[in-house]
């Protein structure tokens, strides 16, 4: 079943998506040309709160609040102390971007390769109507992680070790407490 | 669940996005508005500031927010395992206990590193470089 | 739930284990080298599970026949897992060993280094045995991970920074790729795991977004595998990252890589070569044209292996190009791939430990530098010999027969797929000559530089661990040469189970 333009205007959902995707899509793209590093970082935050309303409204609840509690609540903390550390000036700062000739075959790739996704998507999905779905239950998530992908879930937490454990190393002070 | 579940979340994110909006719109344009450099500069005390306020803080800042964010990741597992254990038995356990235990070594190795040693007078006193200062220089 | 079959699970149990007891030793303990014993006995036994595995007819307490099959289907262990398993963990094990040696020349962090390395090999382990991109990704994770950090591990060395910095960008921008491909392909396809995707690839394989999916996959795993044109970080990250760890990311990292592409095209996207055949077409005779021809103009030994490793992608990269032909014998191409992925790890592993011995010595890695080699160390100048000839694919070194399986495998498909690509190698085999003799007439034709004091370089001694690390891959490269049927068999091994699927 296929959609019109005025019947995508009558449903409530798609309002709903519009409100949310816009705003999401305009945060990002100030994430990227903001000359001030702390306001990307809080218009990231914008477009990551987007990101995670645009899963509840595919249903996908506990991904939606992993993004809330993960990325808005500890990754933006991690940024701001990362800017914190260093000495990146935390006001204005003119040269930010590139120059021209780095930019324009950047901006050139962008734009193809959005054309391309862009294209393929509309080839194969068309203007489909989505056929109506129910929100995905946490508790079947869980079954899902504790049953089939134990594997992987064991694997993510060397993944969180040794991320940690590495980066402490190359993070901290060159220096051993000697008892 | 419904979405229609998320409606009094939504009507409170409209009430309070449109609180701050409102807010700050009003303060704008009902402030008096006179700008002047004394009085756009950073408050210290009523003294001149001496220097540009940005200082550098110490690396350990970043350190304690890579645990939270580590720990953080980890409460998002557990919640998965939380809401059905009752059916996973002794291998949901395991599975969650290896789990922890790495989270768990990991706060071992930062607190053996004294990574995790605010005193910083005791610090000065044990310290040993220990990092490779040494540059062989292989491009020369 | 099943019955979990715990000896499937073995050697990633041990390497789990093996992770952990190595940043408690180092911890608890005050002498260094504790950690890197630990790390080693933890990776032998897990050899050992292995073998127990890939031994199990034979084994009277072994009731389990055949390929192991877990948790539906997401983790299998069988003959291909099995043999690229024991290639990690050797991996790891050799350089761990070069790696006491060199970390003692300056003031490392060591328990850590050894931790990252273990961590890595259980991650590419668990790589090879995933058989779906949920597990695969995950596991890539800790191999690309422990990778950024290690290569920055001189933390005083500005190179080193930037070898780290620009290794993570890079990787994480191979990631998204990668992880934006499976994305498309899952949305089409409705499933993640590669037997279903097969299934289902022939019904939407004309559909442009699956395609491009498919190649989204095909760069993730095409810049972690350093092929051109991808390849522009390799060069920088192997000079800056620490000698051992280049070992690694040239073996190991690229290992994986090439784990992915595997697993990808052979078991998810068999029966649709016509994807994914073309396009490693070019990427394989670029790689290889690309790779040789800057290495010729190298004059830094480290950068030299670099180009070369690009290179020696691409001579892993022709089965796959070869397999864009139609009706060609897949489980040929592919153990053509993995029995040169085998001999390409043991010699470039043993190449790099000759070369972090001569380079901590000389203080430099400058091929002028390294001239007259051969009058102060003459055994590390044949050893020397011994694993850059090998690369260069002379017989009786096991080269020649890693490049022979690969001749007779793309000459095998019967269509111009894969004489061109074979063409292509071929011219690529004698450019390679060039650059890999260089080296050898540097360091047994030269005379030693006027500043370099020939009694001090021949008093220096060669660290225990890594001798043994260079006699056990010298010994292999000449036992494979000259039984080419050992590395044969390994090849035959993993691809047995493609026959059992029908292809």
């Amino acid at each position: 079943m296929t959609v019109t333009i005025s019947e995508f205007f009558k449903e409530s959902a798609n309002w709903a998506f519009l409100a949310i995707a816009v705003p999401t899509l305009f945060a990002g793209w100030r994430t990227v040309t903001s000359n001030n590093i702390v306001r990307a970082v809080l218009y990231l935050v914008v477009s990551l709160g987007g990101t995670a309303g645009l899963f509840f409204m595919l249903g996908a609840e506990f991904v939606g609040w992993t993004v809330v509690l993960v990325y808005i609540g500890a990754v933006i903390i991690l940024f701001l102390i990362g800017i914190m550390i260093t000495r990146a000036p935390l006001g204005q700062e003119a040269d930010l971007s590139h120059a021209m000739n780095v930019k324009a075959p950047a901006a050139l790739l962008s734009t193809v390769v959005f054309g391309v996704i862009t294209w393929a998507m509309i080839d194969a999905f068309g203007n489909n109507m989505i056929p109506p779905f129910e929100p995905t239950a946490t508790s079947d998530l869980s079954l899902l992680l504790f049953d089939r992908f134990v594997i992987p879930f064991e694997v993510v937490s060397f993944v969180l070790l040794a991320a940690l454990i590495g980066g402490i190393a190359i993070a901290r002070q060159d220096e051993e407490v000697v008892s | 669940m419904e979405f229609a579940d998320y409606l009094p979340i939504a009507l409170m994110s409209i009430l309070g996005i449109g609180f701050a909006g409102v807010s700050i719109f009003l303060s704008k344009k009902l402030a008096p508005h006179n700008p002047t450099p004394e009085k756009l500069a950073p408050y210290e005390c009523g003294i001149v500031p001496l220097q540009d306020p940005v200082i550098r803080f110490p690396v350990k800042f970043y350190l304690v927010a890579m645990l939270f964010v580590i720990f953080d990741v980890e409460i998002v597992f557990l919640f998965l395992w939380a809401v059905r254990m009752d059916q996973f038995g002794w291998v949901g356990i395991g599975a969650v206990v290896l789990f922890m235990l790495m989270l768990i070594e990991t706060l071992g190795y930062v607190w053996k590193r004294g990574a995790l040693d605010w005193n910083v007078a005791r610090r000065a006193r044990n310290r040993r470089v220990v990092a490779p200062v040494a540059t062989l220089d292989e491009a020369a | 739930m099943d019955a979990i079959d715990y000896h499937a699970l073995l050697p990633e149990i041990i390497l789990a284990v093996t992770v952990l007891a190595t940043l408690l030793v180092d911890l608890f303990t005050s002498r260094k080298s504790f950690a890197a014993i630990t790390a080693m006995i933890g990776m032998f036994a897990s050899f050992v599970a292995i073998l127990t595995l890939a031994f199990c007819d034979n084994l009277t307490f072994c009731t389990s026949t055949g390929d192991r099959v877990l948790f539906g289907g997401s983790f299998v262990v069988d003959g291909y897992a099995i043999v690229l398993q024991g290639l990690f963990i050797f991996a790891g094990f050799i350089v761990v060993l070069m790696s006491v040696g060199y970390l003692e020349t300056d003031r490392y962090y060591e328990g850590e280094f050894y931790f990252l390395i273990v961590s890595a090999v259980l991650g590419a382990a668990v790589m090879a045995s995933s058989r779906d991109f949920i597990s695969m990704i995950v596991a890539l994770e800790i191999v690309s991970g422990s990778g950024f950090l290690l290569a920055g591990w001189r933390k005083g060395d500005a190179r080193s920074n930037e070898a780290s910095l620009k290794f993570f960008i890079i990787g994480v921008l191979a990631l998204a790729l990668l992880l934006f491909g499976v994305s498309l392909i899952y949305g089409l396809t409705g499933t993640q795991v590669f037997s279903e995707i097969a299934a289902a690839s022939s019904s939407v394989e004309d559909i442009a977004l699956f395609n491009l999916g498919a190649i989204f996959v095909l760069l993730g795993f095409g810049f972690k595998v350093s092929a051109v044109p991808f390849h522009f970080w390799t060069p920088d990250v192997y000079e800056g990252s620490p000698p051992p760890v280049t070992a690694w990311l040239s073996v190991g990292s690229k290992g994986a890589g090439f784990v992915g592409l595997l697993s990808v095209c052979y078991l998810a996207l068999p029966s649709v070569t016509e994807i994914w055949g073309p396009v490693l077409w070019l990427v394989a005779a670029l790689s290889m044209t690309i790779g040789n021809i800057v290495a010729i103009k190298q004059t830094n030994v480290i950068r030299l292996l670099g180009y070369s490793s690009i290179a020696q992608a691409g001579f892993m990269l022709a089965p796959f190009g070869a397999a864009a032909a139609t009706g060609a014998d897949l489980s040929q191409t592919f153990s053509a791939t993995v029995t040169y992925l085998v001999i390409y790890a043991v010699m470039n592993l043993g190449a790099f430990a000759v070369v972090i011995i001569v380079g901590t010595r000389v203080g430099s890695y400058e091929l002028e530098r390294w001239s007259g080699l051969n009058t102060w160390a003459p055994g590390l100048a044949l050893s020397l010999a011994a694993f850059f000839m090998s690369l260069a694919g002379i017989p009786p070194l096991a080269g020649w027969f890693a490049k022979f399986v690969m001749f007779s495998a793309t000459i095998g498909v019967g269509s111009w797929w894969g004489y061109s690509i074979a063409i292509v190698a071929a011219l690529n085999a004698v450019i390679a000559l060039v650059y890999y003799l260089k080296v050898l007439k540097s360091a047994f034709f030269d005379t030693v530089p006027a500043d370099l004091d020939v009694a001090t370089l021949e008093a220096g001694t060669v660290p225990g661990p890594t001798s043994f690390a260079i006699g056990l891959t010298a010994a292999a490269v000449l036992v494979l040469g000259i039984f080419p049927g050992l590395a044969a068999n390994l090849g035959d091994f993993s691809s047995d189970f493609l026959a059992t699927l029908g292809l």
